[in-house]
């Protein structure tokens, strides 16, 4: 049966003009053009992908430019292969230190964003002060923060906490407040606590703006790991890709270098990836207009 | 013609044996006596409004928008303040009344909760009031069964269309059974063609409960008379009821009514009462 309907996509990718032409055959047309689509929707990526890969490559053979100067695509594979085990171990500590980072943020902040809105008070007082911490710039505190709790793992999930709780924290606040005023109403004329507004109205109102806070944090997180790594980190094997990188970088292993800074951006695009995936689909039952 | 109007009289008085209640005497459930309302701005919203109203009937408020008709539901349902004058809302102040459940609300907008489903969206106020989920679902059920959504349980508000985004919102409203059901402008947003069907099922779910009232802003004129037994006219600036005429057309209406010379001579009646 599979094999059947393989068959029959190949078919009919050769003979598409045949396929639409007769009705009997609308299945198998529809499975075409849904292929059709997938492929056209990749394609531009995918030749954008190449051709800029390909372009570094050529330019740079032409050019003749040492690889410790500006490696090649070519080189950067090379170095990957020859240090696996170093850039796996890497990208594990890196991950490690980020997801924690983010997952004790993002508690922490909608928590927090969920007490300030229980009271205008509250958040009328303290919110201006969360905006001068904002503004602090990161590289400024982290060696207060290996001074305060040493070099290592400990100090880089704080330096990540840091740098991805803001965003969460003001994403999830503005959501909260931004209730529809007829809800609110609605709710307050059948008598619900403070507590049930909360709960079930303002919350789930809020889901939108959370998520857009989440997918900037995460991000922002592997920013914050290398960084931290990169200043608070431990020597050694157990060093993430921001140690990686200042070790390459000392010993001119540029190569290496580059391989770990694209291992970085492969792992925040992946992890963005299933941030975005889980919270479509969380929010797939409602809000089908807001998503789009 | 005749005929109708010995019916009228005759369903008046069984549905009177039936809720125990004298139709000439009735008890208010809200009273109006000298209300003034001054926003702290220092608008005139409503001033030296008097108004009875009492069970088993359908006021309808037409008035130019800004005329005050929110304010004055604003102030039966405890939103805002009045400023002067008496207000009773079921025999007592307003929040207190509120507190009773025995009032109900439809805005303009359906305001459903797109994350939930129609039958938890009918049974908020119950889920509000802490009821048991099987007791809030049976009750669900049944409202959505009497604006025709009984097979729409598990669908979600981004699935349905304006009209029936308002049977939902008015089956949640009725969930409770109120004696007073307020309704802002429900139909406001509809076309046409739903707006009357709307306007005919409401009609029906009202003379089927023998009990409840309604209050209903439109500031269509012709809703107005085609839906109650009494139009509210307000006129703006200062916002005044300048006038409460009565419909005595026997429910259940029709069609015909829409078409009927008595209707036309209503619509005129309240318009130049709109005009002065
Ligand atoms: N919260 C408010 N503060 C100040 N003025 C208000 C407020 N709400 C309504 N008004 C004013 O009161 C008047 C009556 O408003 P409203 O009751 O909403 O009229 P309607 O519902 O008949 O259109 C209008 O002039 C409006 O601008
Ligand atoms: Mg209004």
């Amino acid at each position: 049966m599979e094999r059947k309907q393989e068959e029959r996509v190949g078919e009919s990718l050769t003979l598409p003009n045949l396929s639409q032409s007769k009705p009997a055959v609308n299945q198998r047309s529809k499975m075409t053009e849904f292929v059709r689509r997938k492929a056209l929707q990749i394609l531009p990526s995918v030749t954008l992908f190449v051709v800029f890969f390909g372009a570094w490559e050529l330019i740079l053979r032409l050019a003749d430019i040492a690889p410790f100067i500006f490696p090649k695509p070519s080189d950067i594979v090379v170095a990957a292969q020859g240090n696996w085990v170093n850039l796996l171990g890497a990208a594990q500590a890196t991950t490690t230190g980020a997801l924690a980072g983010f997952a004790i943020s993002t508690v922490l902040a909608i928590s927090m964003a969920i007490i300030l809105s229980l009271s205008k008070w509250i958040e009328k007082s303290v919110y201006p002060y969360i905006v001068i911490l904002q503004t602090i710039p990161i590289v400024a505190v982290i060696p207060i923060i290996v001074i305060w709790f040493g070099a290592g793992i400990q100090s880089i999930i704080i330096v990540v906490f840091l740098i991805s709780f803001f965003p969460i924290l003001t994403n999830t606040l503005i959501g909260l407040n931004s209730t529809d005023q007829n809800m609110k109403n609605l709710f307050y004329l059948y008598n619900a606590s403070r507590f049930q507004t909360i709960f079930k109205l303002r919350i789930p109102a809020a889901l939108p703006y959370i998520v857009a806070g989440l997918k900037i944090s995460c991000t922002l997180a592997f920013i914050g790991a290398i960084v931290g790594e990169y200043m608070a980190g431990i020597g050694g094997a157990e060093g993430g890709l921001g140690q990686a990188i200042t070790v390459a970088a000392t010993r001119l292993e540029t190569p290496y270098l580059f391989a770990c800074g694209l291992t970085a951006s492969l792992l925040s695009v992946t992890v963005y990836q299933i941030v975005t995936k889980l919270s479509e689909r969380m929010l797939s039952s409602w809000h089908e207009s807001e998503m789009k | 013609m005749e005929r109708q109007i010995m019916t009228r009289i005759s369903s008046q008085a069984e549905a009177a044996a039936a809720t125990g209640i004298d139709r000439h005497h009735p008890q208010n459930l809200v009273e109006l006596k000298n209300i003034d309302k001054v926003y702290p701005n220092g608008t005139v919203a409503v001033e030296r409004a008097n108004l009875d109203i009492a069970e088993n009937e359908f006021f309808c408020f037409v008035g130019p928008s800004g005329c005050g008709k929110s304010t004055i539901f604003n102030m039966i349902t405890g939103l805002t303040e009045h400023t002067g004058g008496e207000l009773s809302v079921l025999g007592t102040e307003s929040k207190e009344a509120r507190k009773e459940n025995e009032i109900a609300f439809v805005f303009q907008e359906p305001t459903l909760l797109p994350w939930n489903n129609l039958l938890e969206n009918v049974s908020l106020p119950l889920k509000l009031r802490k009821v048991p989920k099987k007791q809030r679902h049976e009750e669900g059920e049944r409202v959505l069964e009497l604006v025709g959504l009984k097979d729409y349980t598990k669908s979600l508000p981004s699935q349905l269309s304006g009209g029936m985004k308002m049977r939902v919102s008015i089956a949640r409203a009725l969930i409770s059974r109120p004696k007073l059901l307020l309704m802002d402008e429900p139909f406001g947003a509809l076309d046409e063609f739903t707006r009357q069907s709307l306007q005919d099922e409401l009609l029906r779910i009202w003379s089927q409960d023998q009990r409840m009232t309604v209050l209903f802003i439109t500031h269509n004129v012709f809703e107005a008379v085609y839906l109650s037994s009494q139009v509210v006219v307000m006129t703006p600036s200062p916002g005044r009821i300048s006038d409460v005429i009565q419909i005595d057309e026997p429910f259940p209406r029709g069609e015909n009514f829409r078409v009927a010379p008595s209707f036309s001579q209503y619509v005129q009646s309240v318009t130049s009462s709109l005009e002065h």
